[in-house]
């Protein structure tokens, strides 16, 4: 598990922005001509736009990827919160990123396994193409086998956790490339 | 003693209790739902789990993920603070069957004094005086005989409640049918059950608790009282120890009465007892908490000891080193706590809080989760910081508070500061006069709405 100083955000590695860096983007982008630029660190997504006009100061927009220390949700809808990565779509628009990638995360918390069984094949590999409702790891709270299934259909394109691994509520666990746009 | 606390709870408490296992020199892990990301709690502990979303209902109330919290990280106790958890006998359960230790009695006893009808009778029955009233009431008919008996007005309370909920005030023959219906249908719903009881209604109480700790070995000791008169709706916002209400024979004898009773039951760990004063100063059993209290820091200052490493200590099975059944009260100290609310409508105030100063210097200590920057998120209660004071004697206490008060800077939202400096004002409190109508009255005259 994470020590102490370290960001508690699950799956993301690093400290987030200071000051200092986030104005050294934005000269890079003034620099360089760049009209937009996005990155994410430490669970916090900038992104940085420039206007048309060259004297317009470039947007910063910060985007939450998990949570920002002033977030404050909505009240409780009769759904779940929608997930940060589907969240931050409809908000961007036309300046979305071509890559449209769905994490998902740990809905409990416990210790993950790739396999059904100790010796047995992993749920799912790098590649592999899953569906909706398929089962890609199973998390053990109290003796209890729980099965995660995806949420969406598409090509698992990165795994973040390991056999044995404990994991937290919310902690990214798979990036699945959705077949099929929203 | 334990390998790694697990502290089921958020804010200034998990705090506190990361403060003590500091010092006891045993990694803390913290908990916290996604709203208390950025929290105190979560930076100090040696470790910490997202536990859930913002809401108390899927984090920290959640039994399986706090369990499952404990496994990973290897965690051999836990403490459930206040609030939360801490008096769930299922919880404590889980905890006994997961291998873990709960910092707090026994189930079976926090299910004796989590039931209020059960409570009274074996208090009663271990020679504690309580008001005249009945046990669960079976039918309307009973209710009417006993309020006769007793004599109106009485109070219907339900069996699972507490804490100032699910209570009715009735104050004739008359309105006693459908208030009993009334709190029936709300008792179910509220809390499960429906089983309410009466019993004699005190006008113009003051409320007296007794701070207990017992250890694994069968002893018991008392730490003197509290006084929490100064109430909002039951709640709790102004509390001191000693009690100008109580000299040092009842102390005696009540704490010995409260001893032998609990030794009996078989208490373990903290606990407060909880008193209702009449206008004769006739003290009455209500409840029994079974865990550490809020203000408990201030019984903290008058005796000198740390409460929560003496839960820890007696939980991994130490013996209570206090010989005799209590220790001697010094001074008298204060606590104001500092809610997140318009200090006028009382209607809370989550946000962002931009400055932050507390007060410091002799006598003063602030017990928060808050800081420069912080979120008060909109998920939880509305305590930000617990100010006590402790002073030689009342007179200082209060001048004291008032001084700390006044330098207590918190922008951003609003607090009841001003409320607890027109207490600290107030003629009718610095002479000890009030009691739990005082500050509805106070509000009353202040054209304030309460």
């Amino acid at each position: 598990m994470p020590g102490k100083n370290t960001t508690r955000a699950g799956g993301s590695s690093g400290s987030s922005w200071n000051l200092k860096e986030i104005c050294e983007l934005i000269d890079v982008l003034v620099e360089r001509e760049i009209s937009e630029f996005e990155m994410e660190k430490g669970g916090v997504r900038i992104r940085v736009k420039r206007g048309n006009s060259p004297a317009e100061a470039p947007a910063v927009t910060v985007l939450p990827a998990n949570a920002s220390p002033t977030w404050v949700p909505p009240p409780p809808p009769p759904v779940p919160v929608p997930r940060p990565a589907a969240a931050e779509a409809p908000a961007e628009g036309a300046s979305e990123s071509a890559e449209d990638l769905h994490i998902i995360k740990s809905p409990i918390v416990g210790t993950f396994y790739a396999s059904p069984a100790p010796n047995a094949p992993p749920f799912v590999q790098l590649g592999d193409v899953v569906q909706v409702g398929q089962a890609l790891c199973i998390i053990e709270a109290m003796k209890l086998m729980n099965e995660i299934e995806s949420e969406v259909a598409g090509e698992v394109v990165r795994i973040y956790v390991e056999t044995g691994q404990p994991v937290e509520y919310g902690q990214s666990l798979f990036t699945i490339r959705p077949s099929h746009k929203i | 003693m334990f390998k790694k606390i697990l502290i089921a709870n958020r804010g200034e408490i998990a705090l506190r209790v990361i403060c003590a296992c500091k010092e006891l020199g045993i990694p803390a892990v913290a908990v916290y739902s996604e709203a208390d990301r950025f929290s105190l709690h979560v930076r100090f502990a040696d470790e910490a789990i997202c536990i859930g979303p913002p809401h108390s209902s899927d984090s920290y109330l959640n039994v399986a993920s706090i369990i499952s919290a404990a496994e990973i990280t290897g965690a051999d106790a836990i403490h459930p603070g206040y609030g939360f958890l801490a008096e769930s006998a299922h919880f404590a359960d889980v905890c006994e069957t997961s291998g873990l230790t709960f910092i707090g009695p026994s189930p079976e006893v926090i299910r004796l004094m989590g039931d209020k009808d059960r409570a009274r009778k074996a208090m009663a029955e271990h020679g504690l005086p309580v008001l005249p009233g009945s046990g669960v009431l079976q039918s309307a008919a009973e209710a009417a005989e006993v309020a006769k008996r007793i004599g109106y007005p009485v109070i219907i309370k339900a069996v699972a409640g507490g804490g100032g909920r699910g209570m009715r005030i009735i104050k004739s023959e008359d309105g006693l049918a459908s208030a009993l219906q009334t709190a029936q249908n709300e008792a179910a719903a509220s809390f499960g059950s429906p089983d309410v009881y009466l019993e004699k209604y005190v006008a113009s109480p003051r409320h007296i608790e007794f701070q207990v700790m017992g250890d694994k070995h069968g002893k018991v000791v008392h730490l003197g009282e509290r006084e929490c008169t100064i109430q909002r709706r039951h709640q709790k916002v102004i509390e001191e120890s000693p009690s100008t209400q109580i000299d040092s024979e009842t102390r005696q004898r009540v704490g010995g009465q409260v001893i032998r009773a609990l030794e009996k039951i078989g208490y373990t760990n903290a606990g407060t007892v909880e008193f209702l004063m009449d206008e004769n100063r006739n003290l009455y059993f209500l409840e029994m908490n079974t865990r550490i209290q809020v203000e408990h820091p201030v019984t903290e200052m008058v005796t000198g000891l740390d409460l929560v490493k003496l839960q820890i200590t007696i939980a991994a099975g130490e013996p209570i080193s206090i010989s005799g059944e209590t220790v001697g009260l010094r001074g008298h100290a204060i606590e104001c706590r500092i809610c997140a609310e318009n200090p006028e409508t009382f209607a809370p105030s989550a946000g962002k809080i931009t400055g932050f100063h507390t007060p410091g210097g002799t006598g003063v200590r602030v017990d928060t989760a808050a800081y420069s920057e912080c979120v008060i998120p909109p998920f939880y209660d509305s305590l930000i910081a617990k100010l006590v004071v402790h002073g030689r004697d009342r007179a200082e206490a209060i001048s004291r508070m008032a001084r700390a008060l006044e330098m207590f800077v918190v922008e951003g939202i609003s607090t009841s500061i001003p409320v607890h400096e027109k207490v600290m004002a107030d003629a009718d409190f610095r002479a000890g006069n009030f009691d739990t109508g005082f500050l509805k009255r106070f509000s009353a005259n202040g054209a304030e709405p309460s």
